[in-house]
C-alpha cells in the first residue's frame, strides 16, 4: 500500500496509527466518564460502518472505534460532530464549536472519574460534574495533561497515576452527645483507612487529627448520625503521578483539603504554567516531564497564582519525589542534556 | 421526685482478704437485704457494678467481690473508713422462710457461686433446726480459688459438706467437677423434703441441674441464681433482660421451671 | 376547635409559645445523611413552621427528645454529688400516631416496669404536650395499620400542613389562647387506615414452641446479612436499653458524671460480663432477641400489645437491606413448621 499521511495531524485530531497500514483509531471524550446512553448508537454505528467491527473500552476512559480507514477519516469526523457539540460545547461548556473537522487537539487528556456520589456509597463528591468544570478549563488546549477525579481518597480512578489526581473529601463533624460508644467508626477506620479513631474509656471517640484522610468511613459506619460530613465539599489534589517506560511515580500530595474553587483556580493557570516552561511552543510531552523541568516550587508559585486558598486548605511546602525508574540510572546523563525550563 | 438510681454513701467498717482474688467488704448500712438479693455498688467517676450479698446482721452487709473489671479493681483500692456508695436490695432472693424452712437442703456452688448463698447458709449454721439437714458440695478451679475458706472449714461440723477442686488435689478435698459429686447426696432419703440450690457460671448451673434431674429431682425442687449484665438494677436498661424476664426484676433466683425457658 | 393559620401566623404563636415551651419537630440537616449529599431527619428545636418536614419520615425517632442518646444523671465534684438538671420549659413535641404510640410504649418500661419510675424519663414525660401530625405519608416501610398504631386521641393539638397553612384542631383547652382572633374553620385529623406493607403478627402458641423458634435455623441467615451495627435500634421509636458510665473529667479524678447512653443489644458486647461471660454470641442471636422482643416478649410480658409500632425506621435505616417485616413473614413461616411438626 502506498500512503502518504501525516500521522503527527491525525494524531492531533484524536486518531491514533494503527500497525495496520492506513489505519487509525479514534478516541472519543468522555470528560468524566458519563454520558447520555443515547450516544452509544452514534459509538456502535461507527465501529460497524466505518471501524472494524470491535469497540474498544479506552484506558483513558475514552469510547475508541479501531480499524477506520485515513480516506474515511473526514467522514467520521463530519459523523461525530454531533457528538462533539452535545458532550464538549454543551454538556461541559467548552470554549469551542464544533464543526465537520472533528477534535482540535488531543492535548488535554481526557478526563477520567469514578462514578462518584451520583451513585457510590462511599464518594464524597460529585465527580462528573467537577470534571465537566476542569474539562472547560483545560480543552481544547494544546498542552499535555492528565487529569482523574475520584469520589474519595481510595482512588478507584487512579488520580494517583495521573498528573492532577483530584480526589472528594471532607473534615467530618463528631458530635459526642449522638455517640453511643460503639466503635464501629474505629473499627471502620482502622480496616478501610488510616486508623485514626479510637474509642475511649468515657465510651466515646478521640481523634488523631492529623492523619485522617477525609475519606468519610466513619460516617458510613456510624448508626447514630454522631459523625457526619462538614457543610463544604473539600478535595485532596495530587500532584505528578504518571505511567511510563523511563519514570513512572505515584502522585505526591499537593494539596489538602482544598474547596472547588481553589480545585478550579489552580486548573484554569495549567496553560499558563505550560506554556512558560516550553516558552510558548507547545510540544508532545506529558505533563508532569513540565513540573520537573520547572521544579515543584516554580510550578507551586505559576499554579497558585491569583488562587485565594480557604482557611483550612494546606499545600505541599516541598515535594521529595520517588521514582522507580524503569532502568537504573535512566535519570543520570550529561549536563547538556539536561532538560531546561522557561526562556530556552 | 424519687429517683431510683441514686446511691447512699456508706462508711466500710472492715476489709477481710477471702482468696487472692477476692476480698470482703463489710459496709455500715440500715438497707435490710433477703438472702440471694443483690446491690448496686459503685464509686463515683468509676462505675457502678450489681454485687450479692454474702452476708448481713443489724446495721452491716458483707460484699464478696472477685476483682474482675474497673469497678471492682476500684473497690479493691478501698480501705476500712473509706466510702462505698450503695443503692437497693434488688432482685427477688432464696425463698427460705416459704420454701427452704424445714427441709434437707441440698447447696451445690461453683467458684464464687458460694457468695449469693452465704448469707443463707450462715443462717442455717447459726440457727440449728431451721432446715432438716444441710448438703453442700462446694467446687473451685483451684486453691487460689477458694473463697470463705474457713467459714467453708467451720462447715463441715454442721453441713454434709464435699469440697472439690476442678485438678488439683488437697487434704480433705475431692478432685473433679461438683457434676461428679451430685448422686453421692442422698436424695431417696429425703423423700419429697429437700430443695436443691445451685449457683455458679452458667454451664455449670445447666449441667449441675441435668445431673440432679438424672438422679430423680424434680425441676420445681430446683434452684438457681442468674448472673448478668446489669446498668440499672431496675428493669429500665434492659440489658439483663431474657424473653419477657427482667433478671434485676425477676431473678435473680429462679425456680428451674421457669429457668429452663430462660434461654439467652 | 379547628383553624386555618398560614405560617405567618403559625410562627408568632410559636414566638408566643417560646416563653414557655421548647418546641421540637422533625428538622431536615441537608448533607448530613449516611452517604454524601443526602440529608438526616431528625428532631431538633425548631423557631418555625418552615425548619418542620411534615412530608417525609425522619429518619431518628421522637425518643430522642425524651430520652437523650447521652444523658448526664449525676455530677461529682470531689465527694459532692447532685442530680442532673433539665430545661425548665415545657416540650412541645410534634409527633405522627406511630410515633405516639412508640411513646406509650416506652413509657410501659420507663415507668412502673418492677415497680420502679425513671425519674430521668418521668421529669421528661410531665413536660410534654403532643401535637400530632396528621400522617398522609404511605412509605412502604410504615405498617402502623397492622400493629394497630394508626390512630390515636392522645394530642394537645393536631395539625396538617396544606396548600401553605397549617389546619389545627385545638383538642387541649390551654392552648385556646394563642389562637384567639385566628380564622376558625373546622379540622378533624385524619388517620391512615391501609398501608401498602402489612404485617401479619406471629402468634406463638406456647414456651415450647417459642423455645424451637429460638433455636430454628431461619436466624442463622443473618450470621452472614447483619453487621451487628444497632442502626435498627438506634432508629426505633420504640428500642429503651442503655449503658451507665461514669466518667472523670479531669486527670486526677475529682471532678466527673455519671451517664446513660443508649445501647444496642445488636452491638457485639451488650451482654458482656466483667469477668468475661457474655450471652448472644452471633448475629443471627442478636436478631432473634431484638426480634422476638418487637414481635413477642413485650407483649407477653405488659399484655395489651406488641411493642413494634410498625414505623418502619429499622427498615429505612439498615444499611444491608434487611427488613423487619421480611423478618416477621420468615418467622410466622417457622411458626407454622414448628407447630406442624408438634401436631404431627
Amino acid at each position: 500500500m502506498n500512503h502518504d499521511i501525516d500521522v503527527k495531524k491525525t494524531r492531533i485530531n484524536c486518531f491514533r496509527q494503527s500497525k495496520v497500514p492506513g489505519e487509525f483509531m479514534l478516541q472519543l471524550r468522555v470528560p468524566g466518564a458519563l454520558i447520555d446512553a443515547k450516544h452509544l448508537s452514534l459509538v456502535q454505528e461507527l465501529c460497524q460502518t466505518y471501524g472494524n467491527g470491535t469497540f474498544h473500552i479506552g484506558m483513558r476512559q475514552t469510547l475508541n472505534v479501531p480499524g477506520i480507514k485515513y480516506e474515511n477519516i473526514p467522514a467520521v469526523n463530519a459523523k461525530i460532530k454531533e457528538y462533539i457539540q452535545d458532550v464538549d460545547v454543551e454538556m461541559c461548556d467548552c470554549d469551542m464549536e464544533a464543526d465537520d473537522k472533528g477534535y482540535p487537539t488531543i492535548g488535554a487528556r481526557n478526563v477520567m472519574a469514578c462514578i462518584g456520589n451520583s451513585h457510590c456509597i462511599k464518594a464524597n463528591a460529585n465527580t462528573h460534574e467537577l470534571a465537566k468544570k476542569i474539562e472547560k478549563l483545560i480543552f481544547p488546549s494544546h498542552y499535555h495533561i492528565k487529569v482523574s477525579v475520584a469520589g474519595c481518597p481510595n482512588d478507584c480512578a487512579k488520580g494517583n497515576f495521573n498528573d492532577f489526581g483530584v480526589m472528594g473529601i471532607f473534615k467530618m463533624v463528631y458530635d459526642a452527645n449522638r455517640c453511643i460508644g460503639c466503635g464501629a467508626c474505629a473499627k471502620a477506620c482502622l480496616h478501610h483507612a488510616t486508623g485514626v479513631l479510637s474509642l475511649n474509656d468515657h465510651g466515646k471517640i478521640d481523634k488523631d487529627t492529623c492523619c485522617c484522610v477525609g475519606c468519610g468511613e466513619c460516617v458510613i459506619a456510624c448508626p447514630t448520625g454522631g459523625w457526619t460530613r462538614g457543610n463544604t465539599h473539600l478535595y485532596r489534589v495530587t500532584l505528578g503521578g504518571r505511567t511510563g517506560k523511563q519514570y513512572p511515580r505515584m502522585g505526591k500530595l499537593f494539596l489538602n483539603w482544598v474547596t472547588e474553587d481553589v480545585v478550579l483556580g489552580m486548573f484554569a493557570n495549567w496553560q499558563k504554567f505550560s506554556a512558560w516552561v516550553m516558552d510558548y511552543k507547545p510540544e508532545y510531552l506529558h505533563g508532569g516531564h513540565l513540573i520537573d523541568r520547572a521544579g515543584y516550587m516554580k510550578f507551586k508559585e505559576m499554579i497558585l497564582d491569583g488562587v485565594e486558598l480557604n482557611p483550612e486548605a494546606k499545600v505541599a511546602d516541598e515535594l521529595y519525589w520517588t521514582e522507580a525508574e524503569q532502568r537504573a540510572n535512566i535519570h543520570v546523563k550529561p549536563i547538556s542534556q539536561h532538560h531546561k525550563a522557561g526562556p530556552q | 421526685m424519687n429517683n431510683p438510681v441514686k446511691p447512699v454513701p456508706c462508711k466500710i467498717l472492715e476489709v477481710k482478704q477471702e482468696s487472692k482474688h477476692e476480698y470482703t467488704f463489710k459496709v455500715e448500712s440500715d438497707i435490710k437485704p433477703s438472702h440471694g438479693q443483690f446491690l448496686q455498688l459503685s464509686i463515683p467517676k468509676v462505675g457502678e457494678a450489681p454485687i450479692s450479698v454474702s452476708a448481713y446482721g443489724d446495721g452491716w452487709m458483707d460484699f464478696t467481690i472477685r476483682s474482675v473489671g474497673k469497678v471492682t479493681d476500684e473497690i479493691f483500692k478501698k480501705e476500712a473508713g473509706d466510702t462505698l456508695f450503695l443503692r437497693g436490695a434488688y432482685g427477688k432472693g432464696w425463698p427460705v422462710e416459704e420454701q427452704f424452712k424445714g427441709k434437707n437442703m441440698v447447696l451445690i456452688v461453683g467458684g464464687t457461686g458460694l457468695a449469693p448463698v452465704r448469707s443463707m447458709l450462715r443462717l442455717f449454721a447459726e440457727n440449728p433446726g431451721y432446715v432438716e439437714s444441710v448438703t453442700l458440695i462446694a467446687g473451685f478451679k483451684n486453691e487460689e480459688g477458694i473463697v470463705f475458706r474457713n467459714e467453708l472449714e467451720s462447715w463441715r461440723d454442721k453441713f454434709n459438706c464435699i469440697y472439690t477442686l476442678d485438678r488439683d488435689k488437697i487434704d480433705n478435698w475431692e478432685v473433679g467437677f461438683v457434676t461428679q459429686f451430685v448422686s453421692k447426696v442422698p436424695f431417696k432419703d429425703f423423700g419429697d423434703n429437700y430443695e436443691v440450690v445451685i449457683v455458679g457460671p452458667p454451664p455449670m448451673m445447666k449441667f449441675t441441674a441435668i445431673e440432679a434431674m438424672k438422679c430423680g429431682v424434680p425441676e420445681e425442687k430446683i434452684w438457681v441464681s442468674y448472673e448478668r449484665k446489669m446498668s440499672c438494677a431496675i428493669g429500665k436498661c434492659g440489658h439483663c433482660r431474657i424473653d419477657e424476664t427482667y433478671v434485676c426484676l425477676e431473678g435473680p433466683v429462679f425456680n428451674y421451671t421457669k429457668a429452663k425457658y430462660l434461654v439467652d | 376547635m379547628g383553624y386555618k393559620v398560614s405560617f405567618e401566623e403559625a410562627n408568632q404563636i410559636f414566638a408566643e409559645l417560646s416563653s414557655e415551651y421548647e418546641i421540637w419537630a422533625p428538622k431536615r440537616f441537608p448533607g448530613k445523611g449516611r452517604y454524601s449529599d443526602t440529608d438526616i431527619i431528625r428532631y431538633d428545636k425548631v423557631k418555625t413552621v418552615e425548619e418542620i418536614v411534615f412530608d417525609e419520615k425522619s429518619d431518628f425517632p421522637a425518643k430522642e427528645v425524651l430520652s437523650p442518646i447521652t444523658e448526664p444523671l449525676f455530677y461529682f465534684t470531689e465527694d459532692e454529688w447532685r442530680e442532673s438538671k433539665v430545661t425548665s420549659k415545657k416540650i412541645m413535641i410534634f409527633m405522627r400516631p406511630c410515633d405516639i404510640a412508640a411513646q406509650h410504649r416506652q413509657e410501659r418500661i420507663y415507668l412502673g416496669n418492677g415497680g420502679f419510675n425513671d425519674m430521668y424519663y418521668e421529669r421528661m414525660h410531665e413536660k410534654v404536650k403532643i401535637v400530632m401530625m396528621q400522617c398522609d405519608l404511605d412509605d412502604d416501610t410504615c405498617f402502623c395499620v397492622s400493629m394497630g398504631t394508626n390512630k390515636t386521641d392522645d394530642y394537645s393539638l393536631a395539625v396538617v400542613c396544606q396548600d401553605g397553612a397549617l389546619k389545627v384542631e385545638v383538642k387541649d383547652e390551654t392552648f385556646a389562647p394563642y389562637f384567639e382572633g385566628k380564622t376558625a374553620e373546622d379540622y378533624t385529623p385524619s388517620f391512615p387506615t391501609e398501608n401498602k406493607t402489612k404485617v401479619k403478627i406471629p402468634e406463638i402458641p406456647n414456651k415450647e414452641v417459642l423455645t424451637k423458634l429460638k433455636s430454628h435455623p431461619m436466624w442463622e441467615e443473618y450470621n452472614k446479612r447483619c453487621i451487628s451495627c444497632g442502626s435498627c435500634t438506634v432508629a426505633c421509636s420504640t428500642c429503651t436499653c442503655f449503658t451507665t458510665t461514669d466518667i472523670a473529667y479531669n486527670e486526677n479524678g475529682s471532678v466527673g458524671e455519671r451517664r446513660r447512653t443508649s445501647a444496642s443489644c445488636q452491638i457485639e458486647g451488650f451482654t458482656d460480663m466483667a469477668g468475661g461471660h457474655s450471652f448472644r454470641n452471633t448475629a443471627g442471636d442478636r436478631m432473634r432477641y431484638k426480634v422476638l422482643h418487637k414481635f413477642h416478649d413485650y407483649k407477653e410480658r405488659f399484655k395489651d400489645y406488641h411493642m413494634c409500632v410498625g414505623c418502619g425506621r429499622c427498615i429505612s435505616r439498615c444499611p444491608e437491606f434487611i427488613s423487619i417485616t421480611a423478618t416477621v413473614d420468615k418467622m410466622n413461616k417457622a411458626i407454622a413448621e414448628i407447630v406442624a411438626e408438634e401436631n404431627k
